[in-house]
Parts: structure tokens; sequence; C-alpha cells
């Protein structure tokens, strides 16, 4: 009986091919967008770990008691060795060294008489030493509005308003003034290749980018440095991932008597964003439920028209001794058939869009290039485990509840007038 | 042997604030291989008294026992119960399942019997046989002729032996050669099985085929006339 019933369920496209796929893409669109909601608006979080606060970040623990005072006398030691050890105890993990520092910058006129000043926050990555990954990651290439990025020791990039406020040039000189690690004077000159627009106030208003050797050597911090960034694969931040590489790090390296042992924290941890993450999740939720319940009310319909649609059918059923129970219980049946098996191919293929929307994010920044607002300049997706199983709330839901409403229907009828209109 | 009996039954249908009575204090036997007919006005309640008697419907007042069972007492379980074994429905539209072939249309009602494979694929091919269509098991319905299809009803019908057949305007989507081809067939399943055959009919063709014809007006019964004395005993 059942492959009977199989049998013209497979058979009758209107009952089956159809209502998969109006449920394989409304479950698919929901699982996109949802991952596509996620990665959108998880793309400040991730502007913010790219510029600040890594996906996970080692610094002393006093260092990281004290972070708003970038505390470069509390900077990490033999940071080398660490990063070696990191590198092979979480090789997927991308590991960086980062400097950050203030300080004022000085423009001097040909005789070295200071012309203007003006303070800056400093950052120090592997701008050429690195392995271009750091440049990379941070899009500098596509951020510098003038000149071009540095290539030599003692070259330097400008935040753009900042450099506009010290009337710069490219190929101008400025001195770094500020202090070393050990506290005494430090400067250094420095040949400003570029400008650049990251589109954030406070890196365009008064950074200084270095390379992390310049630093090293301007603040006398050799084989030291204020953080370790670590980085996921593909960029993508997950806090489950991040939870468990801190806590293993920290049972190991944690030393209560010693306030310079090293510290590993999550980027939830840092900079308040557990509550704009947090804030972000509703949010998306929030999307994600308006757009479940849209998807439910077109697959209800569907569900409903190939009930009413079969009236015919059940007519003959009746007639030939099935009771209304079994016609309205194969009802469900079907559909929990239709939909399970449209939510499975809607999710895989969601799943697929999204993770290549996650892999190969969508670059939007030559649209971008002249907007002053920040922007992300690369769209990408995100695949959560959540999007494994929201497409089944509508897909299923829907589907059956459409079976279930139109054999109600049936159920509430009279069989002697469903026979009325049989014969019609 | 008494198979139909229905006793003073009134079927009234809710109409606006009021009721209207379809069938009024009808009172009529049935004895097993009757060949008999319901004529009459359309509106009559031709197509509701046979509703009731095939347990898709209830009566509002009275008794009808069909098989040995009342169906004012059944439920919707046991009605279908009875129409499962004991009845067999033909329709004025064909009311084939499209996405089926004609061997699976008529294999239908012996899978809700559970009967096994080969029992099913032997009862499935004399029922085509006896209408004639046993070369067409295979086809689809869509490639049908009206009268094939009429057919391939009859032989749905007629494949669980059931003692009672129930047609309503069988004829009335048919041409006359198709008419009298298929009253011929369910006349010699009549006389074959015994099967006791009561149609509804506006049908002159139809009408010639019956042994005893029931005149219905205003839900009342005019008139009950025995055409033709049967030689068998009932
Ligand atoms: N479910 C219903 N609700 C209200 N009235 C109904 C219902 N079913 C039948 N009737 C009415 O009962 C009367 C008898 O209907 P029925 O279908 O039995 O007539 P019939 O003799 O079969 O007519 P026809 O020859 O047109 O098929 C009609 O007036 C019809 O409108
Ligand atoms: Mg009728």
């Amino acid at each position: 009986m059942i492959h009977f019933l199989l049998k013209g369920l497979l058979r009758d496209k209107n009952r089956s091919l159809f209502p998969i796929i109006i449920v394989s893409i409304g479950v698919a669109l929901t699982v996109f967008l949802s991952g596509y909601i996620k990665g959108v608006m998880g793309d400040m979080i991730d502007t913010t770990a790219k510029f600040d606060t890594g996906h996970v970040k080692v610094m002393t623990r006093a260092y990281a008691k004290n972070i708003d005072q970038m505390p470069n006398d509390l900077a990490l030691m033999g940071v080398e060795k660490l990063t070696k050890e990191l590198a092979r105890k979480y090789p997927e993990v991308t590991w960086v060294k980062r400097i950050k520092f203030t300080g004022l910058l000085d423009v001097p006129d040909d005789k070295g008489e200071t012309i203007r000043q003006g303070p800056a926050m400093g950052l120090a990555i592997g701008l050429f030493s690195g392995s271009g990954r750091e440049v990379a990651r941070m899009n500098i290439k596509n951020s510098i509005k003038a000149g071009k990025i540095p290539e030599n020791p003692g070259e330097a990039l400008i935040g753009i308003e900042l450099a506009q406020k010290l009337k710069l040039k490219p190929k101008d000189i400025v001195t770094y003034l500020g202090s070393t690690m050990n506290g005494s004077m430090a400067f250094m000159n420095f040949i400003v290749t570029g400008f650049v627009r990251f589109g954030s106030q406070s890196l365009d208003k008064g950074a200084i980018i270095i390379d992390i050797f310049d630093a090293q050597e301007m603040l006398d911090m050799p084989d030291a440095c204020g953080e370790i960034l670590g980085f996921f694969e593909n960029n993508v931040y997950f806090d489950s991932k991040a939870q468990i590489l801190a806590s293993a790090f920290n049972t190991e390296y944690f030393d209560e008597s010693e306030e310079f042992s090293p510290v590993m924290v999550r980027l939830k941890d840092q900079a308040n964003l557990a509550y704009y993450m947090d804030y972000v999740d509703l949010y998306t939720m929030i999307f994600v439920g308006i757009f479940v319940i849209a998807m439910s009310v077109v697959l209800w319909n569907t569900g409903l028209l190939g009930g009413l649609r079969r009236y015919q059918e059940f007519g003959i059923r009746l007639a030939l001794g099935e009771s209304k129970d079994m016609i309205f219980r194969s009802l469900i049946i079907e559909a929990l058939l239709i939909g399970t098996t449209g939510s499975v191919l809607g999710t895989i293929i969601g799943l697929i869009a999204t993770w290549i929307l996650q892999v190969h994010g969508i670059d939007i920044s030559s649209m971008t290039a002249n907007s002053t607002i920040m922007v992300p300049s690369i769209i990408r997706s995100k695949v959560t485990p959540d999007l494994f199983y929201i497409g089944f709330i509508p897909g299923l839901f829907a589907m059956v509840l459409g079976n279930l409403l139109a054999g109600i229907g049936i159920f509430k009828r009279q069989t002697a007038q469903l026979f009325k209109e049989l014969e019609i | 042997m008494k198979i139909i009996s229905v006793e003073n039954v009134v079927k009234c249908f809710p109409v606006g604030d009021g009721k209207f009575t379809a069938l009024d204090h009808i009172s009529l036997d049935f004895f097993t291989g009757e060949f008999a007919g319901l004529v009459g006005p359309s509106g009559s309640g031709k197509t509701t008294l046979l509703n009731i008697i095939g347990s898709l419907d209830k009566p509002s007042k009275g008794k009808a026992q069909v098989a040995g069972k009342d169906i004012e007492a059944l439920t919707h379980k046991q009605a279908a119960q009875l129409r499962n074994h004991s009845i067999g429905f033909i329709f004025q539209v064909f009311n084939l399942l499209p996405v089926y072939t004609v061997f699976e249309n008529v294999e239908f009602a012996l899978l809700l019997q559970k009967k096994p494979w080969h029992e099913r694929k032997k009862a499935v091919m004399d029922a085509l046989e006896w209408v004639g269509l046993e070369n067409m098991a295979d086809k689809k319905i869509s490639k049908l002729s009206g009268g094939e299809s009429q057919r391939v009803a009859i032989a749905r019908a007629m494949v669980k032996r059931p003692r009672i057949m129930l047609a309503d305007e069988p004829s009335a989507n048919l041409d006359a050669k198709n008419t009298h081809s298929i009253m011929e067939t369910m006349k010699t399943l009549n006389q074959e099985f015994k099967t006791t055959f009561l149609f509804s009919t506006h049908d002159e063709k139809v009408m010639q085929y019956l042994d005893r014809i029931i005149h219905l007006e205003d839900g009342k019964v005019v008139k009950d006339e025995i055409i033709t004395s049967r030689k068998e005993d009932f």
C-alpha cells in the first residue's frame, strides 16, 4: 500500500517534483539569507578583528589589564619562540605580531625646525617584513588613496585625514616622538610613502602604520611585541573554536605568580564585543524569523492547494473503502516526505551557496572606493551550525501545516458532499 | 435473500434557515442478484438514496440495512470496511486515478484489503478479462477512451467481488454503442456472480436492461415495477 502510494506520488509531478522544488527554493533562500545576514552583520566584527582584536589575542596579563593605554612597557618578551610554539601547536591558526603605540608626529622644515605637529596612534604590522598576509588582511593596497605601500625600513603610511591636517605630500618626512619600552625617549624619521583611508574614524584621523621591525627598533623592543593575534582559516570567527583554543592555551601558560605570563583572550572578550555580538545574534534571529514566517505562508499555500486539488482522488479512495483517517494519515506522511526531501535539498543548496560566499567573498571595494562611511569592502556569508536545521522550520512545518489544514477541510466535509464535487 | 433493506428513510439537508427533505419516508427491499434501477427527474433523490445505501451518508430518520449492517450505526471506519468489502461504486464521471495504470487502478481496492501479490495479480487480470480489457493492463488512464475508462471503473468495482454494485448514471458520458456494451457486461456479471446491481439513471438505453424500475419523485417512491419476473429464486 505504501509502495503504491509512493508510486503515485513520484509519478504525479504536481505532488512531488513541484512542491519539492518550491520547498527547496524556500529552504535554500532561508538558509542562504540567514548565512548572508550573519556574514554581513558580522562584518563590523570582522573589521575589528583584523585591525584590533584578532580572533584570539595573546598578551601579558599585565598588558591585558591596561590595554587601553597601549602599555608597551608590559609587552610580551621572547615572542619569536612563543610565535613558533603557537604555530606548531595550532597550525590551522595564522599568528601575527603587532605593536600599538602612541606619540607625536612632527613635520620639520629643511632645517629640522618643527612646522606642524600632531598626536598619532601607531600600528606596527608585518608590512613588508611579513609574508604579505597582513597587507592583504587589512586590504591596505585598496585603501591607499595617494602614494604607494612602504617597501623599505624607515617608510610609513599615514591616515589620510591626519595627512591632510599635517599638510603632507607623499615622500615627505615626519618624525615620530615617543617613548621606548623602557621609558626612555624614542624618535625616528619616516618617509611617508602613502596615505590610507580604511573608513574607520580613529585610523583615518590618527594612524601611522609602520613595519613591525621598525617599531621594535624604534621602541627598543627586540624580540618583544605588545600583542600576538591569531586568525582562523578564511578569516571567519567561530566563538566556540576561540573558546576551546583560549582555554587550552590559558591552562598551559597561566602562571598566577607571574604577571607577565601570557594570556589568550577571545575576540568576544575584547572591546565590549560580547554585547555587540549578542545584539547581532538577536537581530539575525528577528530577520530570519520574519523570513521563516513569510516562507511558511508560501509553502502553506502550496500544501493547501495540493490538498484541494486532490478532492477527486480522496473521493475515489473513500468509495473504494479507505477511511478518512487513513487518507488523512497518508496525506500527512506525504507532506512529511516531500517536506523532508525539499528541506534536505534546500539546505544542501543553501549551505553550498553560503559556503561559496564565505570562502570567496564578493569584493565590492571598487563600488565603495569613494565612500566615506564605513562599508565592508568584501561581502561574505557565514556557515553556522544553525544553518543546518533552520531551513527545516519553514520546509517541514509549512508543508505539513498546509496539508494538515487541507486534510481537516476534507474531514469536516460530509463524505457525500465530496461525491457531489466529484460528479460535476 | 434480502441484501438491502430501506425502512422509512428520511433525509433532510439544511437549507438556509429551514431544511429540505430529499428523501421522504422511503421503504424498499432488494434481494441478492437483482438488477434494479432508480429513475426519476433531476432532484428526485436518486443519488441521495444511493449514497445512503453505499454508506457514504446516513439517513436523518429511518433504518437502512446493507449486507447485514445498520448504516445509521456505523462508524467511519466500519463504513469504510463495508465499502471496501461489500460495495462497488461506478460513477457518471469515471473517477480513475490518472497517475496509475489500468492494472494499478483496479489493483487499488485489493491493496486496501491487504491481499498478497499473486492473488491480486490474478484477480485484477480476471476482472480486466470480464470487461474485455485484458490487453490494456499497462496502459495509462489518459490514453483511454470514455468507454474503456468506464470499463476500467467496472473492473475496479468488481475486482473485489462485492455483493452490491451501485452505479450512479453510468452512461451519462457514453455514446449509445458504449452504453449498450457496458450494460451487457454488467448484466453478464450480474448473472455470473449474482451481484446485486442498483442503478440511478435517466437513460432509456439503461432502463431497457433493468429487471426492476423504481420511480422516485420529490423523494418519494411513486411506482415500483418488476419488468421481467426472474426465473432464478432470490
Ligand atoms: N448536501 C446537500 N445539501 C443540500 N441539498 C442537497 C444536498 N444533496 C442533495 N441535495 C438536494 O437534494 C435533492 C436530491 O438530490 P439528488 O442528488 O439525490 O437528486 P438526483 O435524483 O440524484 O438528481 P440528478 O438526476 O440531477 O442526479 C436535490 O434537490 C438536491 O439539491
Ligand atoms: Mg444524481
